[in-house]
């Protein structure tokens, strides 16, 4: 299948402000040209567990993220997101389970594993007491990247994270957002297929979040697979082709966000803001093929709002809009709800936290 | 910027291929980055200095001949193994301090795991650290070349006897090295690794101290007509074995055997039924031991960092 837009163009975010920077992101997400196979499994887990004592961090995970994926894991605190990460990325040996990155065991093939991803935890350092250059210096050349080749690698990375002009600066002068986009360029040093960034946007300010969330779009079109946790829904739903929802160890459902919005929310949700003839108008309404229900809002400003609830394609829109339009009566806004990834996290969460 | 010419300079660096170890390099820079590396180095040379200058003082007061000529061989060998005794205390207790946070460190900054997801070897990572520490601590031992060397003016100091101590107090960092790098490794706190390092060095120092002596005031207490060779070679080897593995009564043994025998690579023991054995002079065994205690720990240091968490 081809990565689509998702069908929403109004994207609610949390702050007014984020919203009006927004546009760069569903400008671009068109060009996204990838082709997901969704046989082709860059990282793979199968049965996989971890036990800390008598806690399960991790039960039976089968997690599939196929090449070329956004690949958002959210789940909430506690539910096994930075476990799953750690044993991803060699850093943790599983309990029991295989997990596999491009064809590679991380348990009996680390180094190719460590060859294959980048990783951004959740929290990091930096080195204070280094220059920026000399900061990616460093790791690409414990990526075995040939110090010839550094120089330009250095500067394409810095190019790339907008940071060329602080190529000379300490590293700890520079704000969270940019050692968070450091950061980002570092696990980007030796070229892999695979970047696995837990919360990449966390403790960031809006623009901060914005600009990382440009780059992932911007390194997915560069061929990456990226595989990142969040807590931040906005995020996931605004970039991700993919999305795993971990609950208490366990995932509770994963695939293509599209499928899982139909999946898991076969209702799609309409906000009909009214002038008046609220009766008519659910009258009108109930004759659409695909209505399954009507519910009262409480009214904004005066003005009269209804939520219906439909199954269908677009057409079944276009035709309540017909059908009330019709009848005279005064529409002032028709829109559908967008913000139904929400509702999808808490559908298929039950609010468990091991 | 790097023009060609800066390059080839560069190049042509004798450490160059030490400098290809990314930790190594990024820990030297950091090390000589600012002021800390200056005012380290200020300091020590200003204590060593300091006791230097006391000593001379004291040293030229107590050793007046009695026909009120100045005595300069014996100052000489005071001043020198003065100053050689002042740095091993000092390295003994800096190469820990710039050791024993290496690993643990990366731990408390939470810049470790993004090491050890990238392709950097586990004998790299602990070799760079250790070599850096280690370069830092031989700047320190050099820069005290001169003060060792005021011993020179007055006489009864041969420079074999420098190159001696400066590999003896050498060999002593690179196994405190490697010991801090081994406790740095096995915890993830700075402060217990170093707590860990100073009490084992501790520990080995009295140990070694103690069982020296005990085994001098047991070979002495020996009825010569009623011991045998046999006890008596055991009670030298254990003797040898406590002296050579401290760094302080090698150097003190090293330089009896130097002044009474005029050996430098043996020494002729005289057992108490008159037979005469030739052995290799302390240091010889103490550097020998060192460099392999320091290999073997070195390995269990990278054996316990490829360990993945389980």
């Amino acid at each position: 299948m081809s990565i689509d837009t998702p069908e929403e163009k109004v994207i609610e975010t949390p702050s007014g402000e984020a919203a009006t920077e927004t546009p760069v992101l569903t400008e671009v997400l068109p060009e996204l040209p990838t082709v997901i196979d969704e046989q082709d499994l860059i990282i793979e887990t199968r049965n996989l567990s971890k036990r800390y004592g008598r806690l399960q961090a991790i039960n039976n995970l089968t997690l599939q993220v196929p090449r070329g994926a956004i690949y958002g894991f959210v789940g909430p605190n506690g539910a096994g997101k930075t476990s799953t990460m750690r044993i991803l990325t060699t850093l943790m040996k599983p309990s029991s389970g295989e997990a596999y990155i491009n064809g590679h065991s991380v348990v009996s093939a680390p180094r190719e594993v460590r060859r294959s991803i980048g990783y951004m935890p959740d929290f990091f350092g930096v080195y204070e007491d280094m220059k920026v250059w000399e900061y990616l210096d460093f790791f690409a050349a414990c990526y075995e990247i040939p110090e010839a080749q550094r120089p330009g690698l250095i500067n394409d990375l810095l190019e790339l994270v907008d940071l060329a002009h602080r190529r000379d600066d300490m590293v700890d002068k520079l704000s969270r957002g940019m050692k968070q986009r450091l950061c980002l360029a570092r696990t980007l040093a030796h070229d892999p297929q695979v970047l696995i960034l837990d919360e990449p946007a966390s403790g960031l300010d809006p623009r901060a979040r914005i600009e990382i969330r440009e780059l992932l779009i911007e390194l997915a079109k560069m061929g990456k697979t990226i595989f990142f946790s969040s807590h931040i829904l906005a995020d996931v739903n605004e970039i991700c082709t993919h999305i795993g929802i971990i609950e208490a160890g366990q995932m509770v459902a994963q695939g293509p966000i599209k499928a899982m919005r139909q999946q898991l929310m076969p209702h799609r949700v309409l906000i009909i803001t009214l002038l008046g003839r609220l009766d008519d108008a659910k009258e009108a309404l109930l004759h659409v093929e695909g209505v399954q229900g009507i519910v009262d809002l409480p009214p904004e400003e005066g003005k009269t709002r209804i939520k219906v609830e439909f199954t269908g394609e677009d057409l079944r829109m276009s035709e309540m809009l017909q059908a009330l339009t019709s009848k005279g009566i005064p529409v002032v806004n028709f829109a559908e709800e967008s913000s139904d990834l929400e509702a999808v996290f808490m559908k298929a969460t039950k609010g468990i936290v091991s | 910027m790097e023009t060609p010419a800066s390059r080839s300079r560069i190049q042509l660096n004798p450490l160059r291929p030490l400098l290809r170890n990314p930790v190594a390099l990024k820990e030297l820079r950091g090390r000589m980055r600012g002021p800390r590396a200056f005012v380290v180095l200020t300091c020590y040379l200003m204590v060593v200095g300091g006791f230097t200058t006391l000593l001379y003082i004291a040293g030229t007061a107590a050793t007046y001949s009695t026909s009120g000529e100045v005595d300069g061989g014996t100052l000489g060998r005071v001043l020198f193994g003065s100053v050689v005794a002042i740095e091993l205390f000092l390295v003994t207790f800096i190469t820990p301090a710039f050791t024993a946070g290496s690993i643990s460190g990366e731990h408390e900054s939470q810049t470790y795991d993004l090491l050890r997801t990238t392709l950097l070897p586990e004998r790299q990572l602990v070799f760079g650290k250790l070599f850096s520490a280690l370069a830092y601590v031989l700047l320190l031992l050099l820069a005290a070349i001169p003060l060792q060397s005021i011993a020179f003016l007055f006489g009864g100091v041969d420079i074999e006897e420098v190159l001696i101590s400066l590999l003896v107090l050498l060999a002593t960092a690179i196994f405190l090295g490697t010991v801090g790098v081994y406790y740095s490794a096995l915890t993830h706190r700075t402060l217990r690794a170093n707590i860990m390092t100073y009490v084992t060095i501790l520990t080995v120092i009295l140990i070694t101290t103690a069982g020296a002596v005990i085994a001098l005031a047991v070979a002495e207490g020996l009825n010569p007509s009623t011991s045998s060779t046999g006890s008596e070679w055991f009670l030298l080897i254990v003797r040898g074995i406590f002296v050579c593995l401290n760094p302080l009564t090698t150097l003190l043994a090293t330089q009896q055997y130097l002044v009474n025998q005029q050996t430098l690579f043996t020494f002729q023991y005289t057992f108490s039924n008159g037979t005469t054995t030739t052995l290799p002079s302390p240091w010889i065994v103490f550097t020998i031991l060192y460099l392999v205690l320091s290999v073997v720990v070195f390995f269990l240091t990278t054996r316990h960092l490829k360990r993945i968490e389980g």
